[in-house]
């Protein structure tokens, strides 16, 4: 009987001890339950150029930047800058809620005095800027569409 | 006494039928004690070949050198100039294995002859011929490298066009030849050479490089050289960094070819490549692009020449001469060059946590964080 009690005992010890084993959950590493993803929106620039006499493919993309106020904006320091491409039209950024500034660039490549006569300044190789605020909420996707002068 | 009588020795194998029966018995008897001593000699002398060759525990395992011919050639629409390397095999004991051979043992001497035709309709149309040169550095290494002979011909390269490489080496009275046809116009969609589109490669931040697909094109292959000042004790010196991309094999029926280039991985490689020196101070200028493509024969050579990955452990070197081993293909390449980074990767290489130790200066020029935006 003690046999068996001792026998009976070692066998739920074993099985208490593989249940344990065979639990997956991850054990707390002291992250102070902060593990969770921070709360984000996306901005959404629909990157549109606008028409005008030159021919095709000689207005282009040129510059997608994001800076937290004007000041930076206006002092060149942006924290997001995009890779901008000529068959891409929408980009998205991931951001936290918050107000944000943003430009927008388009460059003439057109020769002769085309450019001049667009409006791009310096003519050729002369960048046109669009800029304007974006409001980003938490899992919200804001769209914005930068308008250029003509 | 036998052996003393030339006369007689003559007669033991020349055995004459006039002979009466004592001359014959005396013939036989000579004949026996020679086979004897004949007997004895070979035993002898074979215990002993056996005894000796058995003392020796080195196998020859190399076969002769035969001084094949190996050559290679890959013609550049992109240069006037055109090369082809020529040398032979050569053996080396496991004993050299780390003394460089001599130069003479890589060039077969004597009179050799390189020409380059281009074939068109059936028939050669143009003729080029070769000639020795040394004006091409090379680098060091296990070869010899006070005598790198290559050959050089002036010409330029048509896309798309069949051409034949011949080499006679009167040495070994050998002509080697090969075929190719040269690869189309590389024209490349993504960066494009504009200036004022900056490059940002971030950690989470990759760059989409796009091209158009060259005709008979077999493999493709991307880089970017990021290039920076370094300046130690006020001593400043132009550097460069390369960072070749993986291969990239075509793609049928399709506009564009692809290729990401991670801002993770270039951070990394920045940080791996450059190491920190004490009151250095570097500063990015610009960064280039390189897109390189080769044509089939490279790519089936490059892929005889990688590591095997089956259980095949030794696969057979490709090689498109006759008479000979080589490469005789063509590439293409576009380079654009000096596209400006962003802000973005400007800070990320000055203040990450990969890089800050490397001295590099951020957008606004000076190593001060705090005038750096950043929305984490």
């Amino acid at each position: 009987m003690i046999r068996k009690r001792i026998f009976r005992s070692f066998v739920f010890l074993m099985i208490g001890f593989s249940l344990v084993a065979c639990d997956k959950t991850p054990p707390n590493g002291n992250n102070n339950n902060n593990s969770k993803a921070p709360v984000t929106g996306t901005l959404e620039v629909e990157f549109r150029i606008p028409g005008s006499f030159l021919p095709p493919n000689r207005v282009l993309r040129a510059d997608l930047s994001v800076a937290v106020d004007a000041e930076h904006l206006y002092k060149g320091h942006f924290f997001y800058v995009a890779n901008v491409y000529n068959n891409k039209l929408m980009y998205q950024i991931t951001l936290k809620p918050g107000n944000y500034y943003y430009q927008a660039g388009i460059v003439c490549i057109a020769g002769g005095d085309s450019c001049s006569a667009a409006g791009f300044p310096g003519g050729q190789f002369g960048v046109k800027w669009a800029i304007g605020t974006a409001q980003v909420n938490a899992n919200e996707i804001t769209h914005v569409v930068p308008q250029f002068t003509q | 006494m036998f052996f003393g009588s030339d006369n007689l020795f003559l007669r033991v194998f020349l055995v004459p039928f006039e002979w009466n029966c004592e001359e014959i018995k005396l013939v036989d008897m000579a004949n026996g004690l020679i086979r004897n001593y004949l007997y004895k000699g070979i035993i002898i002398l074979g215990t002993t070949c056996m005894v000796l060759s058995s003392c020796s525990t080195e196998i020859d395992i190399n076969a002769p050198n035969q001084n094949v011919p190996i050559v290679y050639c890959i013609l550049n629409d992109a240069d006037s100039v055109q090369y082809v390397r020529l040398q032979k095999t050569y053996l080396v004991d496991q004993a050299a294995i780390s003394t460089p051979p001599e130069a003479d043992s890589l060039y077969f001497p004597g009179e050799i002859q390189i020409s380059l035709e281009r074939w068109e309709n059936g028939r050669p149309v143009q003729t080029v011929q070769f000639e020795p040169t040394y004006d091409v550095p090379k680098d060091s290494g296990f070869f010899p490298v006070e005598k790198h002979m290559v050959y050089k011909a002036h010409v330029k390269i048509l896309p798309m066009k069949t051409y034949y490489l011949y080499v006679y080496i009167k040495d070994k009275e050998e002509v080697l030849f090969a075929e190719t046809t040269t690869l189309g116009h590389m024209t490349v969609t993504d960066p494009l050479d504009l200036k004022q589109r900056k490059i940002a490669l971030n950690i989470g931040e990759n760059y989409i490089c796009r091209w158009q697909p060259v005709e008979n094109a077999g493999i493709y292959q991307i880089g970017i050289r990021l290039n920076y000042l370094e300046t130690v004790d006020g001593v400043t010196v132009a550097k460069s960094l390369d960072m070749p991309q993986s291969f990239t094999n075509p793609v049928t029926n399709i506009d564009y070819l692809t290729r990401v280039i991670s801002g993770s991985r270039f951070i990394h490689i920045i940080s791996e490549q450059l190491k920190p020196i004490p009151g250095v101070v570097r500063e990015v200028q610009n960064l280039d692009f390189y897109f390189i493509t080769g044509g089939k024969e490279i790519k089936y050579y490059i892929e005889s020449t990688a590591p095997s990955e089956g259980a095949l452990i030794e696969k057979p070197v490709y090689s498109n001469f006759n008479n000979g081993l080589g490469l005789f293909s063509s590439s293409a390449r576009a380079d654009i060059k000096g596209l400006y980074l962003a802000n973005t990767t400007l800070d990320s290489i000055a203040y990450s946590q990969l890089t800050n130790n490397l001295g590099f200066l951020d957008h606004n020029g000076d190593r001060d964080s705090s005038n750096i935006c950043s929305n984490q």
